[in-house]
């Protein structure tokens, strides 16, 4: 005790009751306890005042609900994706290329020496990447912002925003807004953590509010050997592969096919260019097509060269495909494929006709890896390169058929069999190198099974006259030939009547499918009898099918009548009407009235096409009955048998029958398509599932409303129905949308492959080589492959110019105003051109009135000349594109309204003149107008005077004025009679024509370095000129002077002044030579007066002396007190701002904490 | 560009299509050897009445014909529309020649059409306005062209040589059209039909009426033929009747047939039509028709052959979705549509014959052709 005693006391352990940790104990303990800290500490704050108010606030929730819902759009990509293009931007010196570097090494583990041109890479089993570098000029970035999907933005942290940032993204977000992404480089150049922590939080939220709260800022904190941490470049392909799983799909892109060429060649005759360097060139180009479906024959725009039609577009195997096996997580290392022709890597080059290969030392590690299927051939190693690399390229072809046969959903097992063994007929074929024979091969491949079946069915009279107007100078002879055939095929096909066609297509298949290909040719030219041999040779043995019958004729009747040749097949008259529908029925016709012809140029132009010579007599009952059932009257059931016959989902089940003869291969197949089917059926039933639940929930909003509930239950209630109702028909949309897809997908996977590409062009997501005719020879010359090239597609009518109103604002960042008739450079759609736009503003009363320049912080109408593009297209517009300008390059956004063959915009005119003779109410006008032609103009347009009397323009006053025969004076008559003195106005709209101008950027023809001059601005002419601004001298503000106006004295007339009354009589009073006595007597004061006047005259001077003292005093005190007052705000001023910065301070510090804890 | 580039074509074949194709695909076409062998070399006058009805209702085309009228060159504008139009129609053809064209053009207006088309009103030769009202304007229904604001009224009937005849079409606008799956036909339900008599006895109408009344006994009950006899202005200015007949089916197909019986217009030789020159009993015409119009049904499809080439433009103007559609056998004028689609908007059908049924199944994927020139509000 005395120990403790003698110690001194500790201090007992206080456990604290505020501070970080403290708040964070209580928390948990109050999450332990299960008492939630959502508890508003004075809930009765936010509840509602007035129900005016709540309304508001409800309509504005419902509002933004709303906004968010988007309308579903129908997604028409049915095949692989195409590689989604990455685009990496930044200012010069940021690191854009060692980024991609970075990033391809992360995916491929494949080192790439130079970035030049787009690198395609597979990224995962799902989907390929295509980087893609931004140039520095405002061009490229142009282009790029057209094709990105993803955009990388590179900002050098150190230095902070740079203008191209900016610009960059006002392009893309006109261009329709893509995924951006922020990364933050240079960042070891900060030695402050502190500092460097500021840095990015000051970035961070400027990227914020340019894109939207919460965009997504990437930091790479520095080199390590030359390269980013691995760790930061994991983490950043990680975000890029997520954020390119979902996109809302963009309505231009989505409209027009491009694509974003990865590989130019130039294809002209090379003993062309020999004899003329500056030759037009033809070129052909190499990539991805996106966007839409590239239908043949449309035109396309190269950015930067001009519009071009397409001389040709094949469809070559890809280069860069997406791993075949489907269930597998992750990529095995061969499968890490990487395809940069630009940037000269990957070692296969694929063309029309052939497939190039390169051999390069390092390169040897690629044999390796694209051993794909089957035999494990590590040995390969061993073996020749070439050979090896002949092999693993076999390989990827066989994977690609493997992959179309794969997309069929549909159950004809034949399709699948005979389009690949068409194409390997192709390879075949093309290896002779004639294209011609190459299609005819073709088509005897794909209308086997269709003439197959008509045969059967009609004995093959129809082919016959199919081949008669398909050819053109053939003899007879050929005609009887077929006959016999015709015959002998019969025989052939009586034994299997009875099976249906596809059973016979089927079998058909069978026949085909033979691993030879050889063999597959074979039986081919087995079916179709020998006599036909000589005839293939001549190349014109194409079946007749109903396709070939409808098109392939037009050619033929395009060019030549066939008017004779027609009337030459009038010989059997005896054909069944099951027969007829093979053929277009004038042929018909012809046979019996012969009036009607179709492949006269000259024919007559009716839809109708009535022949009553063959009625049926439907008066008999037995000829009612034919068609009995086709009315409510008749047989339901066998009505209802009619339709299904053709309904796809009933062949299927016929097929699968089929299947088991076939080869493993194909059941495989075919149990593919099932499969495929199901899921497609499940789907669908889930979703059906769905909408009835839907269904459910629904009808109690109709009952309700059925009832007159829906206005007694309360409004709230009433709103949430809305909303529930809402959702319902965008869910309702959705599914419609999505049964359409199903459907499209179910109708054109029916289709073989070269009917489809013909009936729906080249799908998105292939490989297209585009070749192009007579392109200048500049832009394979300054061919630089750091700019991307992109091919657009042109819609119909885009091609033609005209006028296009948009609705325009001057960017906020520009600092000048913009001049009307100033020209401008615009990005519209695929194109960039110059242009020279009128702006205007609308009026009230509808008119557009032109503006001398545009306002400054409003939208204005701006009207300008050129190539159309469908309203609600967005563009960009510049005036200085070259890249050393330290500004802000963009000056205006915009938006097209619409487009029209005219113009309508007005401008005030006032024209003044001055009245040169009155007569009553018309007067004579002069200095209006100056000729009597300008007065017609203007004949019946309504004029007023400064005073406000109104008039109209009669006619030229010439004639009524005899004196002077001058020119231009106009005879107006007005409401009331004017004075000499008054000014007349007319005030007049006359229209404003918009220049008919514009100039295509041609920046690919020229060196990139160089920037592109067009027309120039007034201010750029003038200043190269050394002319100063006119200025007309009327429009000068001036002293106005006026002269001293004088007035004669008034007279007042003699009659006037009678009738007055007596005081307003001005008085006769004659004038008197002497003054009045009152004047002239003198006034002599008293003694006593005049000292009282002395005395008031002596204080009054006292007074006013007195007076001025003090008032020289009062003045002299009120200045000290001035200054001294102006001392004293001096200080008071300052004082004041130190303290409210104090205060300011301190609140800001507060609000910040609240925060924090808020937050926390 | 710069200098426009031309689509060459030859004849006068088709050429309501062509004119009207390359209006909605804004291609400027040529058209050389328009009848040039021919006795009455160049464009007739229907068709140079045609030229002047895509005139009042599309701005800044320029057409330009030469002296003999064997070539044109037609370089399309923008579809206007617009109320309160007027047209004259040439007498040489009826109504339904100009109606076709005009039917999908002013869908693709920038503003609702409205027009007055004065002429003939029916003739054998073209479909009556009867079929347009009554079975046209449902086909275009289908294809999601809204109901309200599409109309024809018949204000007076007039038939050839004299015509004098006056309809009111309006035509709303749309954005796209969308794709359709129109296989099934089903069964007939109803049968209506519309006879017309002006500056002739209404006799005529009930020999008709009574004629395909008696044709369908064996069939349907439900046949129902208005009457409509006209007299004074609004019977136009020539003698004539005809009739109409429409049959509907459970999925909302409509096929028609329909005939007029009228003096025959002189050529422009002055010679009158030799098959005009004999004329049948009104019995017979009411019996013929009737039967065409079961021959029809027969035939199968979802419309009537005379309607082929209108569905098949609606098919190729659709959205870039697949449209079905099952039709019977081929008409010329169909085959001669499908040809033009191909040409103008590089649509392609795929056919599927189905044997069982003697019709044919045609597939496309639509042009994706959107209204362009409507004005962003």
């Amino acid at each position: 005790m005395a120990a403790d005693e003698l110690m001194p006391t500790h201090k007992s352990h206080r456990p604290p009751k505020s501070g970080p940790t403290m708040e964070k104990k209580s928390e948990n303990d109050k999450k332990k306890r299960g008492v939630s800290d959502n508890k508003q500490q004075n809930p009765k704050a936010f509840s509602f005042t007035s129900a005016a108010k709540a309304k508001i606030l409800k309509l504005h929730a419902a509002e933004k609900e709303q906004k968010r819902i988007h309308l579903p759009t129908i997604d028409r990509n049915y095949g692989d994706p195409p590689p989604f293009v990455v685009v990496v931007q930044g200012s010069p010196g940021v690191g854009k290329s060692l980024l991609i570097k970075s990033l391809v090494k992360h995916f491929t583990h494949q080192n790439v020496p130079e970035v030049r041109g787009p690198i395609t890479i597979v990224q995962g089993s799902k989907n390929r990447i295509q980087f893609v570098e931004c140039p520095n000029d405002i061009n490229g970035m142009v282009d790029c912002a057209k094709v990105a999907d993803l955009a990388i933005l590179l900002i050098d942290g150190s230095y902070g925003f740079e203008m191209e940032t900016f610009e960059f993204l006002n392009i893309m977000q006109v261009h329709g807004f893509p995924k951006v992404m922020g990364v933050l480089t240079h960042l070891d150049k900060f030695n402050d953590v502190k500092k460097l922590r500021k840095t990015k939080k000051r970035l961070t939220h400027r990227f914020w509010t340019e894109i939207y709260k919460g965009a997504k800022l990437f930091y790479l904190s520095g080199l390590i050997h030359g390269k980013y941490s691995k760790l930061e470049v994991d983490k950043l392909s990680c975000f890029i592969s997520l954020s390119l799983t979902k996109f809302h799909p963009l309505k231009w892109r989505t409209s027009h096919p491009y694509v974003l060429a990865d590989r130019i060649e130039d294809v002209s005759p090379p003993e062309k260019v020999q004899m003329d360097k500056k030759c037009e060139r033809n070129i052909s180009l190499y990539g991805y097509l996106r966007g839409c479906n590239l239908k043949k024959g449309m035109k396309v725009h190269i950015a930067g060269v001009g519009d071009y039609s397409l001389a040709g577009v094949t469809a070559l195997p890809d280069p860069c495909p997406l791993p075949s096996a489907a269930k597998k997580k992750g990529l095995r290392d061969r499968e890490k494929l990487f395809y940069a022709p630009m940037s000269g890597i990957g070692d296969l080059l694929y063309d029309k006709d052939a497939v190039y290969i390169n051999i390069n030392d390092h390169l040897v590690q690629y044999s390796k890896a694209d051993d794909e299927i089957g035999d494990p051939t590590n040995k390969g190693k061993g073996r020749d390169v070439g050979e090896d690399l002949v092999k693993s390229l076999q390989n990827t072809k066989y994977s690609v058929d493997e992959k179309l046969g794969k997309t069929f959903i549909n159950l004809f097992g034949k399709k699948t069999i005979s389009t690949s063994s068409e194409r390997k007929l192709e390879e075949e074929s093309s290896e002779s190198g004639d294209d011609e024979t190459e299609d005819c091969v073709m088509d005897v491949e794909s209308s086997d099974g269709k003439t197959k079946q008509k045969n059967e069915i009609h004995g093959g009279r129809l082919r016959r006259k199919a081949i008669f107007k398909d050819e053109v100078g053939d003899s007879d002879a050929m005609g009887s030939d077929q006959d016999d055939v015709e015959g002998e095929e019969d025989v052939e096909s009586d034994g299997d009547e009875s099976e249906d066609e596809e059973d016979d297509s089927a079998s058909d298949s069978q026949d085909l499918d033979e691993d030879d290909v050889q063999e597959a040719e074979d039986k081919v030219l087995g079916n179709i009898s020998k006599w036909k041999e000589p005839l293939k040779e001549k190349g014109r043995e194409k079946k007749p099918n109903l396709m070939q019958i409808v098109y392939g004729a037009s050619r033929s009747s395009a060019t030549t009548p066939l008017l004779n040749e027609t009337h030459a097949i009038s010989d059997d008259d005896e054909e069944s009407d099951a027969e007829d529908f093979f053929k277009p029925k004038g042929e018909q016709s012809k046979n019996l009235g012969g009036a009607i012809n179709v492949g006269y140029v000259n024919a007559d132009d009716c839809s109708r096409f009535v022949n009553y010579g063959n009625l049926k007599n439907w008066k008999e009952k037995e000829d009612c009955e034919i068609i009995r059932n086709r009315f409510t009257t008749g047989d339901w059931s066998k009505a209802a048998l009619r339709n299904q016959n053709s309904v796809p989902g009933d062949e299927g089940e016929e097929l699968y029958g089929d299947f088991e003869d076939l080869e493993a291969e194909n059941v495989e197949s075919g149990t593919n398509q099932n499969k495929d089917s199901e899921v497609v059926e499940r789907r669908l039933t889930k979703k059906l599932a769905l909408r009835e639940k839907f269904d459910a929930n629904n009808p109690i909003y109709s009952e309700a409303k059925e009832l007159g509930y829906v206005d007694k239950v309360s409004k709230c209630f009433c709103h949430l129905f809305a909303v529930v109702c809402s959702l319902y028909v965008l869910f309702q949309l959705k599914e419609e949308l999505e049964t359409r897809k199903q459907m499209n997908m179910l109708e054109l996977n029916d289709l073989d492959e070269d009917t489809r590409i013909e009936v729906e062009g080249f799908r998105t997501g292939t490989y297209l080589r585009l070749e192009i005719h007579n392109v200048p020879c500049e832009m394979v010359e300054f061919f630089d492959p750091c700019h991307p090239v992109l091919i657009g597609g042109i819609d119909y009518g885009e091609d033609n110019a005209g006028y296009m109103q948009a609705r325009l604002k001057k960017h906020r960042w520009h600092k000048k105003v913009l001049k009307t008739r100033d020209p401008i450079i615009v990005s519209i759609g695929w194109r960039r051109y110059q242009t020279v736009p009128v702006y205007a503003i609308e009026d009230r009363n509808d008119r557009h009135r032109m503006l001398k320049y545009t306002p400054e912080h409003m939208h204005c109408l701006a009207t300008f000349w050129g190539p159309l593009v469908p309203p609600n297209t967005g563009f960009v517009a510049f005036q200085n594109l070259s890249s050393n300008q330290a500004e802000f390059r963009i000056i205006a956004t915009s938006v097209v309204l619409e487009y029209n063959h005219q113009a309508r915009i007005a401008k005030k005119i006032k024209l003044v003149g001055h009245p040169c003779k009155i007569k009553k109410k018309t007067a004579f006008i002069k200095d209006m107008f100056t000729s009597d032609l300008e007065i017609a103009r203007f004949e019946g347009s309504s004029v007023r005077t400064v005073s406000g009397i109104r008039g109209h323009v009669k006619k030229a006053g010439k004639n009524m004025l005899d004196n002077n025969a001058q020119e231009g004076i106009a005879r107006c008559t007005f409401e009331d009679q004017i004075k000499m003195s008054d000014i007349v106005f007319l005030k007049a709209w006359p229209t404003v024509e918009v220049p008919q101008f514009y100039n295509p950027l041609t920046t690919a023809l020229q060196p990139r370095e160089r920037t592109w001059r067009g027309m120039r601005t007034f201010w750029e002419l003038r200043r190269q000129h050394n002319i100063s601004i006119p200025i007309n001298k009327d429009s000068l503000y001036k002293p106005i002077e006026r002269k001293i106006k004088k007035f004669n004295p008034l007279v007042i007339s003699k009659k006037l002044q009678e009738e007055l009354p007596f005081a307003s009589k001005p008085k006769n009073k004659p004038g008197r030579k002497r003054p009045s006595l009152d004047a002239r007597r003198a006034v002599v004061m008293e003694p006593g007066e005049r000292r009282a006047l002395a005395i008031v005259q002596q204080l009054k001077l006292m007074n006013k002396v007195k007076m001025i003292k003090r008032k020289a005093k009062e003045q002299e005190k009120r200045k000290a007190y001035e200054a001294e007052k102006a001392k004293e705000e001096v200080i008071s001023k300052k004082r004041n701002r130190e303290e409210r910065r104090e205060r300011y301070r301190t609140e800001d510090k507060q609000k910040n904490k609240k925060m924090r804890r808020n937050q926390d | 560009m710069g200098k426009t580039t031309y689509k060459r074509l030859k004849g006068s074949q088709s050429f309501r299509q062509r004119l009207l194709l390359s209006t909605l695909s804004s291609t400027p076409i040529i058209i050389d050897e328009i009848r040039a062998d021919d006795m009455i070399p160049g464009l007739l006058r229907h068709e140079m009445s045609l030229l002047r009805l895509f005139e009042t209702v599309s701005d800044d085309c320029v057409v330009e014909v030469n002296e003999t009228g064997t070539r044109l060159k037609y370089k399309p504008g923008i579809i206007m529309g617009g109320k309160n139009l007027v047209h004259n129609c040439a007498l040489t053809r009826s109504m339904g020649y100009y109606l076709e064209p005009l039917l999908l053009l002013g869908l693709f207006g920038k503003k609702p059409l409205s027009i007055r088309l004065r002429g003939v009103t029916d003739d054998p030769k073209d479909p009556s306005v009867d079929t347009f009202r009554n079975a046209s304007l449902h086909i275009l229904k289908r294809f999601g062209v809204p109901s309200e604001g599409l109309d024809l009224k018949i204000e007076a009937r007039g038939v050839a040589p004299e015509g004098g005849g006056e309809v009111v079409l309006t035509v709303p606008n749309v954005q796209t059209l969308t794709a359709v799956q129109w296989v099934e036909e089903g069964m007939v339900k109803r049968i209506r039909g519309w006879t017309f008599s002006a500056r002739v006895s209404s006799d005529f109408e009930h020999s008709m009426r009574f004629a395909a009344r008696g044709i369908f006994n064996n069939l349907l009950p439900d046949v129902h033929i208005f009457n409509d006899h006209k007299s004074g202005p609004q019977a136009g200015k020539s003698p004539g009747y005809g009739i109409t007949l429409v049959a509907e089916t459970i999925e909302g197909c409509y096929i028609s047939a329909d005939t007029t019986v009228s003096c025959g217009r002189t050529d422009e030789t002055g010679e009158v039509d030799e098959e005009k020159q004999e004329r049948k009993p009104a019995e017979d015409t009411g019996v013929e028709i009737a039967s065409w119009l079961l021959q029809e049904i027969e035939k199968g499809g979802v419309v009537d052959s005379t309607h082929q080439g209108l569905l098949f433009i609606l098919c190729a103007l659709c959205q870039q979705d697949v449209s079905k559609v099952r039709v019977g056998p081929l008409s010329p004028y169909g085959v001669e549509t499908l040809r033009n689609l191909k040409e103008f908007l590089g649509v392609t059908f795929s056919f599927r014959p189905d044997p069982s049924t003697s019709t044919v199944v045609l597939t496309c994927v639509g042009s994706g052709l959107v209204n362009l020139s409507r004005k962003l509000s």
